[in-house]
């Protein structure tokens, strides 16, 4: 609709009179005078008539348009965008600012950085209202954060919040906090204007949301998040601010894997870290720190929008954890190009021996050669209960049952974890006693003599099957074919849940079986770790596999060299040996908390800030590292959004896309008042005018006629050129 | 007031053109003795060719040597040399009263000083001058004669002549065209805004006969491009007849037609061997005369 913010000047129109009135004023008032060439003129009025006429009627249409112009830019002309659009400037509103907080928002522009474009840009909007209009505030995170949760008409406390907010470390998901601020503007008494207004870089992954959700049928299960309707994409409006780089470059490192994943002292560590590129393609030296030293340096040029890999080969680390880091030049986005992780060298794997000192002599003295060795502790079985589990890598039962029942929940909570359980049977215990523990591979049925004629019988590793859960790797001596002779063996019944047969003596008797328990491992030996059942512990079999069984339960528990930051991380997947009583603080000092999930799970609650995280143990002085956490890199591979793919994917009837602050408040003002058409109106009656005076001296001035051709010399000679 | 020569030429300007001498391209037939080739044999040092001697031929005139070769009697025969008879023809129809601006003489005003300086040139060539007026009719006819004092009365005739209403220009030449019966040089001072196929049968007239014919076509510089700014009502001043009409817009139509116009004489001439030269009046006189001169002069060696 349009309409004139000063009507009075429309009374300028009719000055595009003027042109006609000259032109019929002009003819009235000519002079007389003589010429000798008359038949000239008349013919040349007769040959150029049409001519003329289309020329003149040009010029009076170009005048008249310019005149009509100027009158209608002094009438300031404008054009709602709605149809209610009269009432539009005059209404109450509420108004949800909706702000990225993720850490792409730090990128550094000319005008300083996105987010702080974004937070003035959000303080100018409300600065905007008019008393009486209602904001509220929310920040797009990983889950929406509200700022100013109920929408109110202090602007200027709105405006205080909005100026205290802090950039957050993670990725962001603008379609939830669209969605939970119109679930609050709809709860607002009174019909009144709704507007949604969304401060980002216009980096596509925080929209994605909206892609996925165009693509799902609205009434989906969105696990009790708020929906966005078809109606209120009609009906609400949508202004989104896209301040960021249109043409963004970013480099960060974005993993690091380590192996082995087990690291003894004395061997060499490789760190493959993986290099990420936004932009054109560009050398990319990379460094690596390990407990502040710098430890290597390596370029690599990734393609553009595609990742790289460098590898660095580390030697000489002493037993400890070392905190590290990997590096990447220094950019526009600062907060990506570091990325921490934690390098575990282990002095040895601790182990636990339960049992009789009689039955345990052969593998304590295969695991600790040394006798001195602090790795390897042995306690009678009626000990067991003063053992903290969680201080070893695997546990050994050599004629350990019976064991308590409270014991045997011990022991399964800790294979639950990550532990290993090894298991020797004994003539101390009654085979029914071995039933109470569920987690063994498979229920012993019955102790079995053998005879001496079939004693001898050469060991078998059973190749391991697809989709096999328990593997067992470590190979023969080359050769060779270890032979053991039987005494005594425990029959078994069928194999449980996980579980598999890993060595036979002979063909088809089990000697070894394992099963996987939770993230931890349960091996079950069907001879004694001792002489009296048969001569294992003596064959150079017994002491590898003992290693073996061990370092592969020590595999499946490793901690990870670093994390993610996320909502919810399971403590004993992150930090396996963690004791109630231990205290673990962020980078920025304050504790961590935890909770429990139940089932005596812990979780850490909120895992959102990025840096090492350490630990003090009780009765300990120093802390010491005990988790790398980094953000999820996913938000550094910068793809800006246009504003085509941004309706497409949001489907709102009424959005408006800016890529600036000025234009963001042309859009608001033109929304609210009307697009203004003065200053086309003045372009258009510069350009009118520019042609008028082309047309005028240009085109029909300066004709080249017949005679123009024609050169007379200085003696009156007519030369035809 | 200044009467005469003197009314259009200054002594300096006199003083300018002395030593010019305006050449027919043509023989032509003379009364005295000159400088320009008769149609006549007679007494001169340029050599024509023999004639079989018969009785009465003056013996000094027998070749000598072509009787020794040939036994045979030959007069030599020279050709005769007679002095040049130019009339000048101006033209007073309405149309020559034009000058587009004060500071340009009319067309008539140019016309008459052409004629003025010219007559001085051949004057001073010990060659004959004549002169004819016209305007809606021959108005006036003054004799060829080699004298400055005819040249001054003739020039005073003219200056007492004002443009007349009309023109009837085609009919005037035809009629002088008649009048001359000896091959003499016409010089014709116009604008030559008549009847053009008139005009160039007019002209025809004059070659048949044999006359050696300079037009000197004057026009004045607006009539050429009409480069006036302001519209106006045009009136024709020699039928009176008026036009409203706006130059600017006219001007290209209008400059093709006169380019056309121009083209047309200026064909016709050169198919009929005149020579064609274009004036305007804002070009001085003694500047034209003497660049002409000279180059019919280089031309006629």
């Amino acid at each position: 609709m349009l309409v004139f913010a000063n009507p009075t000047f429309l009374w300028a129109l009719t000055a595009a009179a003027i042109p006609l009135m000259l032109h019929m004023f002009q003819r009235r008032r000519t002079v007389v005078t003589p010429f000798p060439t008359l038949r000239f003129l008349k013919a040349a009025q007769k040959r150029s008539s049409s001519r003329v006429r289309f020329e003149n009627f040009l010029l009076w249409l170009l005048r008249t348009l310019l005149l009509l112009a100027l009158g209608f830019a002094f009438a300031m002309p404008l054009i709602r965008t709605t149809a209610a659009g009269s009432w539009l400037s005059r209404t109450r509103r509420d108004v949800a600012i909706v702000i990225d907080a993720s850490y792409s928002m730090n990128y550094e522009l000319d005008r300083g950085k996105v987010w702080e474009v974004c937070k003035d840009a959000a303080a100018s909007i409300i600065g905007g209202l008019l008393p009486g209009d209602r904001a509220c505030v929310y920040l797009a995170a990983e889950t929406p954060v509200p700022v100013i949760e109920k929408p109110t008409t202090e602007h200027a406390t709105v405006i205080q919040a909005i100026n205290a907010l802090k950039c957050l470390p993670g990725s962001s998901k603008i379609d939830e906090a669209v969605a939970a601020a119109i679930a609050v503007l709809e709860q607002q008494e009174g019909r009144r204007e709704r507007e949604v207004y969304v401060m980002t870089d216009g980096q596509a992954l925080p929209w994605q949301g909206f892609r996925d959700a165009a693509k799902k049928d609205e009434t989906a299960n969105t696990a009790g998040r708020a929906v966005i309707t078809r109606e209120q994409r009609d009906e609400i409006s949508l202004f989104a601010l896209l301040a960021g780089a249109k043409a963004p470059e970013n480099a960060w490192p974005s993993d690091v894997k380590v192996s082995p994943l087990i690291m003894l002292a004395g061997q060499t560590a490789r760190l493959k870290a993986s290099v990420g590129r936004s932009g054109s393609s560009k050398e990319i030296t990379l460094g690596l720190e390990i407990a502040g030293q710098e430890r290597g340096k390596r370029s690599v040029t990734p393609l553009a929008e595609s990742e790289a890999d460098v590898e660095f080969v580390v030697n000489g680390l002493e037993p400890g954890i070392h905190v590290a880091r990997i590096t990447t030049p220094a950019d526009a986005l600062p907060e990506d190009d570091e990325f921490l992780f934690l390098v575990r060298v282990r002095k040895q794997l601790p182990a636990l021996i339960v049992g009789p000192q009689n039955a345990t002599r052969y593998l304590k003295a295969a695991l600790a050669p040394g006798a001195s060795d602090d790795g390897v502790r042995q306690i009678d079985a009626a000990e067991f209960d003063s053992v903290d589990l969680r201080d070893y890598q695997a546990v050994f039962l050599c004629d350990a049952f019976p064991l308590a029942g409270q014991a045997i929940l011990r022991l399964e909570e800790y294979a639950h974890n990550g532990g290993v359980v090894i298991v020797f049977p004994g003539d101390r215990a009654e085979i029914s006693s071995y039933g109470e523990m569920h987690m063994l591979p498979a229920q012993p049925e019955s102790v079995e003599n053998i005879p001496a004629e079939i004693a001898a019988r050469p060991l078998r590793r059973i190749a391991n099957q697809p989709g096999q859960v328990v593997n067992f790797n470590m190979s023969l001596p080359p050769g060779t074919v270890p032979t053991v002779a039987l005494k005594r063996i425990m029959r078994l019944g069928a194999l449980r849940e996980n579980a598999a047969v890993l060595v036979t003596a002979g063909d088809d008797t089990p000697l070894l079986t394992g099963r996987a328990v939770g993230r931890g491992r349960v091996f079950m030996f069907t001879v004694s770790a001792d002489r009296d059942w048969s001569t294992l512990p003596l064959t150079a079999f017994f002491l590898p596999v003992a290693h073996q069984l061990i370092r592969q339960g020590a595999g499946a528990s490793v901690q990870p060299p670093h994390v993610v930051l996320g909502i919810q991380q399971p403590v004993n997947e992150i930090i396996p040996e963690h004791r109630e009583d231990d205290v673990i603080v962020s980078p920025s000092g304050s504790q961590l908390a935890l909770r429990d999930s139940g089932n005596r799970v812990l979780v850490i609650e909120n895992l959102s800030e990025p840096g090492i995280y350490t630990r003090t143990r009780s009765g300990a002085e120093t802390p010491e590292p005990v988790m790398a956490v980094n953000t999820d890199r996913t938000e550094s591979r910068l793809t800006p959004l246009g504003a085509a793919e941004l309706n497409e994917w949001t489907s709102f009837k009424k959005l408006f896309v800016a890529n600036d602050p000025e234009e963001l408040s042309k859009l608001v003002d033109e929304y609210r008042n009307g697009r203004s058409l003065a200053e086309m109106c003045l372009w258009l009656a510069m350009l009118l005018a520019l042609l008028e005076w082309w047309f005028a001296n240009r085109v029909l001035r300066k004709q080249i006629g017949a005679s123009e051709k024609l050169t007379v010399d200085l003696a009156g000679k007519v030369v035809a050129q | 007031m200044k009467e005469g020569i003197a009314a259009f030429l200054n002594p300096a300007q006199m003083a300018k053109l002395n030593r010019l001498t305006l050449s027919s391209r043509y023989v032509v037939e003379g009364t005295l003795a000159g400088r320009h080739r008769s149609s006549q044999k007679g007494a001169s040092t340029e050599f024509a060719d023999h004639r079989a001697y018969i009785p009465g031929d003056d013996l000094k005139r027998i070749d000598w040597k072509v009787l020794a070769r040939t036994d045979k009697y030959y007069v030599r025969r020279y050709q005769d040399e007679t002095n040049l008879r130019v009339y000048l023809l101006v033209d007073r129809s309405g149309s020559m009263g034009y000058s587009s601006s004060s500071d340009l003489p009319t067309k008539f005003k140019y016309a008459s000083t052409l004629a003025a300086a010219l007559g001085y040139v051949v004057l001073k060539s010990r060659d004959a001058i004549g002169m004819y007026i016209y305007g809606e009719k021959l108005d006036a006819s003054m004799p060829c004669k080699n004298s400055f004092n005819e040249l001054n009365n003739s020039l005073k005739i003219l200056q007492g002549y004002k443009p007349a209403k009309g023109t009837a220009g085609a009919d005037v030449m035809h009629q002088i065209a008649e009048s001359i019966n000896r091959r003499a040089m016409i010089v014709i001072i116009s604008d030559l805004l008549d009847d053009q196929p008139e005009i160039i049968r007019a002209l025809a007239h004059f070659r048949k006969n044999l006359h050696d014919v300079i037009v000197l076509h004057t026009f004045d510089p607006v009539e050429l491009n009409l480069n006036l700014k302001r519209s106006a009502e045009f009136e024709d001043m020699e039928n009176g007849e008026r036009l409203i009409a706006d130059p600017r817009t006219l001007a290209k139509e209008y400059k093709d037609l006169m380019g056309e116009f121009i083209d047309k004489y200026r064909k016709a001439c050169a198919e009929m061997k005149i020579d064609y030269r274009l004036l305007k009046t804002d070009e001085p006189i003694d500047t034209f005369i003497r660049a002409y001169l000279e180059e019919r002069k280089r031309l006629s060696r």
